[in-house]
């Protein structure tokens, strides 16, 4: 057998450098290829910046932080808070779960329950509404409750505790009108194809890759109910493109998160074929909104 | 794959061998019991002399105990600082990546990547010593993970445990070529996490959670353990027992996670269950894990096969006894088991001499 050059080991090295560089790159070039498979126009408050903490203050990298969020039903009786980034909808019941894969379970009793909860995240093709019939609802939500609470308020004057729930909930829809994101995911299945056939709407429906975890909770008459829980996106940063950098620098030095005030800028998204997300366009906007 | 031959391992053990002869040949000569002539001893000593001078030329060797001393020193400086120039790497594009366009990012990662690997074979053919080949080594290595990490995400690429694929291929490719154990133990580590991924992909599992079932690791330790039987090391140093000692811990570590936490396992049974069936396993595991280290002298098997019998020893005596007994009389438990454990490792000892004796006559 001829012995080991040295020339072979720099031509494997190489060889295996080049290579993983090109299979990457010929899937992004892949994943961009006209149609995108969703391009929705979002705000500051569904891509906002990251909080510039002790980690990244050395990243000249700048990436926007997706946000969103799930109507879920037990968070919604503390307040009229919505989770964001994670959360139990009601939708992803015990049916749903079966058809992403996990086994069903009669999550009644103890033995059931832990059989249920035991099995680990599947990996999901979750649907993202925009500004849909979910963000009105918790918009209608929150208005309720700041008048519900106002009410309370108005009917025991000179109570401090009426008054600062009435308080809580006009600051939280404020937020809910002009800050807090309107993006929701409403569905989840394991079909790409067969999900966007159902939400042929692409500049309002978007599909990403997510993580979904069983879950129990207990249904109006105290039934324990098995169902899910939506966990991080795969791609929970996206990446400013260094061309749409300098729209962003401005509002860099500004407040970071959630914006209170209404959203500075939008960005033009686009998802792929491989339903990897990229940035088109950022263009600050002359009012925030 | 290294093209010199004999290794540098071979050329450093036959310097020692040679140091050692010398010590004895001085005692026997003292002790009366052998008495060299002047020819004879002449003609030991240039020989002696003209191979430590070839192994030094060609590579490095330590001559003496002095200068093993130096050597050690030296390994552990390369090493840090091989650490230190990783991360220097990566903290520098951290800090300039944002300034430059995605092509120009693109380029100087391939670049860097590309150019690193080939300083290192440069410095290969040129330093006897290996301390810089191991060193530029290490930081090739990091260019790389930071090259497709990066890409990941300048692209938003989806997270995949594919990545760890070229990665582990090119750990193994600089770790045979520069004889570098540190690099062999990150593909090694590349192949366990890859491997067990797909195991938990495969049951519909997301890759990022198949650790969170320790029985996903079974199949990789049998494989990285059986390796070197299957592809023989001789020429490298420790890589051997680097294969070994990565296969024990694959087994051993989700058997402990799993004697502690029943409810990580596939088995569909009581927490209680799982867990006494993992304990039982961990001591028979290490047990035979011991025998099977003494018997064909791998130390390394040996040893991590005695740690892991005491760790399983100590943590059900920790969960027995350590709340209703009082402090002295644990520890007092403790150091007794720690005698009775050197009285049978002893009477092993014993009973291998014996074996090897019968086998030697």
């Amino acid at each position: 057998m001829r012995p080991w050059a040295r020339q072979h080991t720099l031509g494997l090295g190489v060889a295996i450098i080049v290579v993983t560089n090109a299979v990457a790159l010929a899937g992004v070039w892949w994943n961009r290829q006209p149609p995108a498979d969703s391009s929705p126009t979002l705000s500051e408050r569904e891509l906002s910046l990251p909080w510039r903490g002790p980690r990244l203050r050395e990243n000249s990298g700048l990436a926007l932080d997706l946000r969103w969020r799930v109507i879920d039903r037990e968070s919604a009786e503390f307040g009229n808070s919505v989770p964001f980034n994670s959360g139990t909808p009601q939708w992803l019941d015990a049916g749903r779960m079966a058809a992403l894969g996990f086994a069903p379970g009669e999550v009644a009793t103890d033995a059931g329950r832990r059989r249920y909860l035991k099995q680990l995240p599947r990996e999901a093709v979750l649907v993202l509404e925009l500004a849909g019939p979910a963000w009105e609802y918790a918009l209608a939500r929150a208005r309720d409750d700041a008048a519900r609470h106002a009410a309370a308020a108005a009917a025991n004057p000179g109570s401090k505790e009426f008054a600062g729930r009435a308080k809580r909930a006009q600051d939280a829809l404020i937020r809910e009108e002009s800050g807090n994101s309107r993006l929701f995911v409403v569905d989840a299945g394991r079909d790409p194809e067969a999900l966007r056939r159902q939400y042929p709407d692409r500049s309002r429906f978007l599909l990403l890759h997510g993580i979904v975890r069983p879950a129990v909770r207990d249904s109006d008459n105290g039934q324990t109910l098995a169902a899910g829980r939506i966990g991080n996106f795969r791609s929970i940063r996206v990446q400013v493109p260094h061309a749409q950098r300098t729209t962003l620098e401005p509002f860099e030095s500004g407040p970071t998160g959630q914006p209170a005030t209404g959203s500075r800028y939008e960005v033009s998204l686009a998802v792929g074929r491989r339903l990897e997300p990229w940035i088109i366009a950022v263009s600050p906007l002359s009012k925030a909104r | 794959m290294t093209d010199h031959a004999p290794s540098r391992a071979a050329a450093q053990q036959r310097a020692d061998d040679i140091r050692v002869f010398g010590e004895e040949l001085a005692r026997l000569e003292g002790e009366g019991v052998l008495r060299l002539d002047a020819a004879q001893r002449d003609a030991i000593a240039t020989h002696h002399e003209r191979l430590l001078g070839e192994f030094a030329a060609v590579f490095d060797v330590d001559r003496d105990s002095r200068a093993k001393q130096l050597s050690l020193g030296m390994r552990v400086a390369s090493f840090l600082g091989a650490l230190a120039l990783a991360a220097s790497v990566f903290f520098l594009f951290y800090q300039f990546w944002g300034y430059l366009p995605e092509t120009a990012q693109v380029a100087v990662l391939v670049t860097s990547a590309l150019a690193s690997f080939g300083l290192t074979l440069f410095i290969q053919g040129r330093d006897a010593t290996g301390y810089f080949t191991k060193l530029a080594a290490l930081v090739a290595f990091a260019c790389f993970v930071l090259n497709i990490s990066m890409l990941g995400q300048i692209f938003n690429i989806t997270p995949t445990d594919r990545a760890l694929l070229p990665w582990g291929a090119m750990a193994f490719l600089l770790a045979y070529t520069c004889d570098l154990r540190l690099l062999l133990a990150a593909g090694i580590c590349c192949v366990i996490a890859y491997t067990s991924a797909r195991i938990g992909t495969w049951g519909g599992v997301y890759w990022l959670h198949a650790g969170e079932r320790p029985e996903n690791f079974f199949p990789v330790a049998a494989l990285i353990f059986a390796f070197p039987l299957l592809v023989p090391q001789r020429r490298f140093t420790g890589f051997a027992a680097t294969y070994r000692i990565f296969g024990l811990l694959c087994l051993f570590i989700p058997m402990l996670v799993l004697s502690h936490w029943g409810q990580a396992s596939y088995l569909d049974l009581e927490e209680d269950l799982v867990e006494g069936a993992y304990q039982i396993a961990g001591f028979i595991g290490a047990a035979m894990a011991i025998w099977l280290g003494a018997r064909r002298g791998w130390p390394d098997t040996v040893n991590t096969g005695i740690t892991f019998f005491v760790i399983f020893l100590y943590t059900k005596f920790y969960q027995w006894w350590w709340e209703i007994m009082p402090k002295s009389l644990f520890f007092l438990v403790v150091g007794l088991a720690a005698i009775l454990i050197l009285l049978v490792l002893k009477r092993l000892r014993g009973r291998l001499d014996a074996y090897r004796g019968g086998h030697e006559a």
